[in-house]
């Protein structure tokens, strides 16, 4: 998005004399707020990461840096939990964890399952059948059920997470990108390509697929909301990571008991965590579809 | 033949591959992936012999594919076998465990919708208005937070701090005995056992699941609504709905609404399937005795049986949510009916 402001007048000026014009002013006004605020948490977040790699307040793995179950106070900016651990150095150190796995897991899921999508779209007949009918039984399946049973089978680690949660996303990139190329496989631009002699391959990956991104994108961001959630559940159910592991699912895991006595800091600050890196996934996604589907552009 | 006897019989009819791919997924991913349960139910300085013993009383002795076909033809007799770790056929623990699940899913449900579909009206008309600003932060929050932290949440603030609501232990206060199963609701069967003491209790136990599922069922009902609403509103019916001089509540909820529902019902839809099909963690945090807290224990304990039985009913409850959702379609669209 460009910045905006200094057409305004001129926009200003064009809604009084267009009729219906004002709504589109205003709107882009407001979609690039989103996305503005959206990137710039998100930047917050990839900052923060990479900040806890060099430093932080104190050691998030020590146990035993101030007294057990200290409220947020000016030594402990957030408090300590039972183990005597700073929290905020363990939220700090938590976003490599839920950012990091998140990310990565969301690109292999992108990568693989529009692959898959435009394959399943272009080619149609027996390989679409195959890969529709595959993905439609594995979406019928409990998704953190399904990550919970391979979890627990494969055992704790960054890596098997993410491979778990890229495998529980490519069936909804596969069908979106293959819906998309196959409304357009006849369209005259894709007619005319052929026509001069490009292969099945090149039609269907570099004439199709970048008139077809669009949508998958935009679902891209909400999808990465969705895989941190289910990251976070996990953590929380205590699958896939070392307890120790300052990952804001497991946190708010360990101070579930304490919230029963009172100690509330201990769960509140990771779920404040976990709200602003999905929150900031969700404006994203509705700014990119603002952008990117005509209907809601009016 | 009617057209909604068509659309039933051939969905009842897709439903049989999908329940098999299901069944067989489920059935090898479990044997794969939840580990060998021998090792649970054998004691630490079991003989071979006692260990091969317990496979054979296990089931689990024979080779996979003769385990796979005895479960299939059971399954076809309506058998979904024994559960390892209650020592009861899945199907009466499901059965049990059934009402519990659907009571959560149907008040949470409720709230969602009396909620989510108002808020997204009001946030529609009030596009770009303080109104619209407020519920779009307010369901972003919704959308954004997990729910078990929502619930943890509620329970500091609602039992911790203020104790307005009892704590987190399942459908009724501890020790008190619940009244003689009816229904398995424990609002009807309370009342029907006469005691509304008991009803009391049972809907303060309730509230605070029931509140924290609202919560998140009506952030997205409210979203789509709100979308579909703004598209509504700005076709050329609603222009001429106005100029004909009828008024905005008129135009907004006969008009607009009614043709904005189409993407609500189908969202509706999957929420319900995902609800109903157990709250794994809204349960597991409120000591909920529903399906969701089963499914969670049949992983743990690598209790196969119990763990296919749960996933078939939640995947036949997703089909048959989208039926529902599919008939509402033929009620609500008279393009569809013809």
């Amino acid at each position: 998005m460009k910045p905006l402001a200094p057409l305004e007048g001129l926009e200003l000026a064009e809604a009084a004399s267009a009729p219906g014009a004002t709504i589109r002013t205003r709107r882009r006004l407001r979609l690039s707020w989103s996305m503005r605020i959206g990137l710039g948490i998100l930047g917050v977040y990839v900052t923060v990461a990479m900040l806890s790699v060099f430093w932080t307040p104190y050691d998030p793995l020590a146990p035993g840096v101030g007294d057990s179950f200290l409220p947020p106070g000016q030594d402990f900016w957030l408090g300590t939990d039972r183990l005597g651990s700073d929290l905020l150095s363990r939220l700090m150190t938590g976003a490599q964890y839920d950012l990091g796995i998140t990310l990565v897991a969301v690109a292999v899921a992108l990568t693989l399952g529009t692959i898959l999508g435009v394959i399943a779209g272009y080619y149609g007949g027996v390989v679409d059948v195959v890969l529709l009918r595959g993905v439609e039984m594995f979406q019928a399946f409990p998704g953190l059920l399904f990550a919970m049973l391979i979890v627990k089978a494969v055992g704790p680690g960054v890596l098997n997470i993410i491979v778990v949660m890229s495998f529980i996303g490519i069936p909804d990139y596969l069908r979106l990108a293959r819906a998309e190329v196959q409304a357009r496989r006849n369209w005259p631009y894709a007619e005319a390509a052929r026509m001069v002699g490009n292969r099945a391959w090149q039609v269907a990956f570099l004439h199709l697929l970048p008139n077809s991104i669009g949508p998958v994108l935009a679902f891209t961001s909400i999808n990465a909301a969705f895989v941190a959630l289910i990251t976070a559940s996990l953590g929380f159910l205590g699958l896939g990571l070392s307890p120790n592991t300052p990952e804001w699912g497991n946190m708010i895991a360990r101070g579930q008991d304490a919230v029963m006595t009172g100690e509330w800091w201990i769960s509140f600050f990771p779920g404040l965590a976990i709200l602003g890196m999905t929150g900031a996934f969700y404006l994203l996604g509705d700014a990119i579809s603002d952008l990117t589907d005509p209907r809601r552009r009016r | 033949m009617p057209p909604l006897l068509r659309l039933i019989l051939r969905r009842v009819f897709w439903v049989l591959p999908v329940a098999l791919g299901v069944v067989t997924i489920t059935f090898f991913a479990a044997r794969v992936f939840a580990g060998d349960p021998t090792e649970l139910y054998a004691p630490p300085d079991a003989t071979d012999a006692l260990r091969a013993l317990i496979r054979i009383r296990l089931g689990l002795a024979d080779p996979l594919w003769v385990q796979y076909i005895h479960y299939i033809s059971a399954l076809l007799r309506g058998d979904l076998g024994m559960s390892f770790s209650t020592n009861r056929p899945v199907l009466i623990d499901l059965w049990d465990r059934l009402p519990a699940t659907l009571e959560l899913g149907f008040t949470g449900l409720t709230i969602g919708i009396l909620l989510g579909v108002p808020l997204g009206v009001i946030a529609a008309v009030n596009r770009e208005r303080w109104p619209d600003f407020l519920v779009r932060g307010v369901t972003l929050g919704g959308m954004a937070l997990p729910q078990f932290w929502i619930g943890l949440v509620l329970i500091w603030v609602f039992f911790v701090t203020l104790n307005w609501l009892p704590g987190p232990v399942g459908r009724l206060p501890v020790g008190i005995d619940p009244p003689s199963r009816l229904t398995g609701f424990m609002l009807i069967d309370t009342l029907a056992a006469g005691r509304p003491d008991l009803w009391f209790m049972a809907l303060k136990q309730l509230a605070l699941p029931a509140a924290t599922l609202g919560l998140t069922t009506l952030a997205p009902i409210a979203r789509v609504t709100r979308a579909s609403m703004v598209e509504a509103l700005q076709s050329d019916y609603i222009r001429t709905a106005t100029a004909m001089g009828h008024t905005n509540r008129t135009v907004w909820f006969r008009h607009g609404l009614r043709n904005a529902l189409l993407p609500v019902v189908t969202l509706i839809g999957g929420v319900a399937g995902h609800i109903f099909g157990g709250a794994v963690l809204l349960e597991s945090i409120f000591g909920w005795p529903g399906l969701g807290q089963y499914a969670l224990q049949a992983i743990d304990s690598s209790d196969f049986a119990a763990l296919q039985g749960f996933v078939i009913y939640a995947s036949l409850l997703y089909v048959l949510a989208f039926l529902v959702v599919d008939i509402l379609y033929m009620l609500i669209d008279p393009r569809i009916r013809q």
